[in-house]
């Protein structure tokens, strides 16, 4: 049949300007739905990042004892370094080591004077690319046969902060999962409410379908301007929620950030491209799987 | 134009059948009226030439075509060949009388320009070329009936069905329905229609079918609608 997409475009337009009350509301509930969904997005990201940033506060610390070999203590930086699941391999020399003791209590300097020479140790600062694996270093960097040479205790001179660390994982593992499972059971709401609000919009229009059956319409030219229809609806809602997201990010980030300071509360670009992403991938599927098995249910012969 | 051989029809088991055991056949240009009272199986009958609804058993043949045993993607092909006029219209409410006849060519993909030239000619057919651009619910309803007659002979189907068509309108309206689908029957088109408008049956002096309790009672070629009943 030659039947230009043209005139598919065009009847969507034209009844989306006859039935504009009905498109209206099938728009503004696909354009709330979506702003619920997108926000806790958002929301998540930032949740998502803040436990990052805790995650990665995370590291090992190895005081060595004085007068190490410079040797042994380049043998196990080297050791550290090459294992893969390490990021960063940093020396605090005992002077060093001082001056951030003095840096820390420098309201307090009686603290300072009442030291003789230098008591703190050397120590390495080790980071880890996955946070979560420390334990696992830690198991090896114990069995490092350089360790022992330059430390006095294994237990006590390498610390990680164990209890801390774990509980601290426990509770983003936790956060991370609610703020998913939140999304997900929103997307499905969202999805569920959209899709009635189009078959609710079909309905009403029942009677202009049982007549395109009747004057010869094939199956497939009755289906495919609602299909358009819906879509261009879901789209125009899913464009607007979108809209709204990033123009509110834009404002209440910088906000936010002035004002919990305490917080790294950021978002990135590539969230900010792949929540409009979700929100139009979502649109399109709703409006036609919405509109599809709403046209199929009148389509009945 | 029109078959039916041994045509039954039971929408429920136990309760007596909607049509029975019905053999009509109607030539190609024959003006044809359907009477009965409500229930006798007039709309059962237009809906199976239709394929709305299969009939129990028989064999109908409709335009050349085994409705009975047709694939249910060729239906669409089936009424491009049907003109169908009803009672209440029909018409879509949110188009204008010009955009209601030329839908019924845009279904059948007819290009832009055929439609620019039949729908006029055929709206002014109907005598409504100056409401062209009116919806249907600044019509009067014999105005909109003549919309949807034009709507059902736009594209010049071999057969017209009608429904009751001049069930909603006056006396004086219906005379007019009645003459136009007269001057549509003279171009070739089989008209068949299904009424109990007594009047105008027994005024338009044609093929009489009568049908009383899902069966043919009566077949007169220049009948009347009935004695007595």
């Amino acid at each position: 049949m030659a039947i230009s997409p043209g005139y598919f475009i065009g009847e969507a337009w034209s009844s989306f300007r006859r039935n504009w009350v009905m498109s209206l509301v099938a728009v503004t509930i696909i354009y709330i739905s979506l702003l619920l969904v997108g926000t806790f997005f958002l929301t998540g990201a930032i949740v998502n990042r803040i436990a990052t940033s805790f995650e990665q506060k995370v590291s090992i610390s190895i005081f060595m004892k004085d007068g190490a070999a410079p040797a042994d203590v380049q043998a196990l930086q080297g050791d550290m370094q090459k294992d893969p699941r390490v990021d960063s391999v940093s020396y605090v020399s005992k002077t060093q080591a001082l001056e951030r003791f003095k840096e820390r209590t420098k309201n307090s300097p009686q603290l300072v004077e009442q030291l003789r020479g230098n008591p703190l140790p050397a120590s390495f600062e080790v980071k880890l690319k996955d946070p979560r694996q420390v334990a696992a270093v830690v198991k090896t960097i114990k069995a490092d046969p350089a360790l022992a040479k330059v430390i006095k205790n294994a237990e006590e001179d390498v610390h990680w902060g164990q209890t801390i660390v774990e509980n601290l994982f426990a509770a983003t593992g936790i956060v991370r999962l609610f703020v998913l499972v939140f999304v997900i059971l929103l997307l499905v709401v969202s999805l569920v409410l959209i899709g009635n609000t189009i078959r609710l919009a079909i309905y009403s229009r029942r009677k202009e379908i049982g007549i395109m059956r009747l004057v010869g319409a094939s199956n497939g030219f009755i289906r495919t301007p609602f299909l358009f229809e819906g879509v261009f609806q879901s789209v125009v809602g899913a464009l607007l929620a979108s809209g709204t997201l990033l123009a509110a990010q834009a404002f209440l980030v910088p906000w936010l950030q002035r004002n919990l300071r305490f917080l790294p509360v950021s978002i990135s670009g590539t969230t900010l491209a792949q929540l409009t992403g979700l929100l139009l991938l979502s649109a399109v599927v709703i409006g036609l799987a919405g509109s599809g098995a709403a046209v199929r249910r009148y389509l009945k012969v | 134009m029109i078959s039916m051989k041994n045509v039954s029809k039971v929408y429920i088991a136990d309760k007596p059948p909607a049509l029975s055991d019905i053999d009509v056949d109607i030539a190609q240009g024959e003006f044809t009226f359907l009477v009965g009272h409500s229930g006798s199986g007039k709309s059962t009958l237009i809906k199976l030439l239709l394929r709305e609804i299969l009939p129990t058993t028989g064999e109908i043949i409709v335009a050349g075509q085994d409705v009975v045993h047709m694939r249910n993607w060729k239906i669409p092909f089936l009424r491009r060949n049907i003109g169908c006029v009803f009672q209440d219209f029909k018409l879509l409410p949110n188009k204008t009388s010009y955009e209601n006849v030329a839908f019924a060519l845009e279904v059948i993909g007819k290009s832009k320009h055929v439609i620019r030239t039949q729908v006029p000619e055929v709206l002014k057919l109907v005598g409504l070329d100056d409401k062209a651009e009116s919806y249907p619910d600044e019509l009067s309803g014999g105005e909109q009936q003549r919309v949807s007659i034009a709507r059902a002979f736009v594209n010049r189907p071999p057969l017209l069905l009608a429904d009751e068509p001049t069930g909603n309108l006056d006396p004086a309206t219906s005379l007019g329905i009645m003459s136009l689908l007269n001057r549509i029957n003279k171009t070739g088109t089989t008209v068949v229609i299904a009424t109990h408008d007594r009047e105008m049956v027994d005024s338009m002096r044609k093929r009489v079918i009568a049908l009383e309790n899902g069966k043919v009672i009566r077949d007169q070629s220049r009948g009347v609608y009935g004695y007595g009943d």
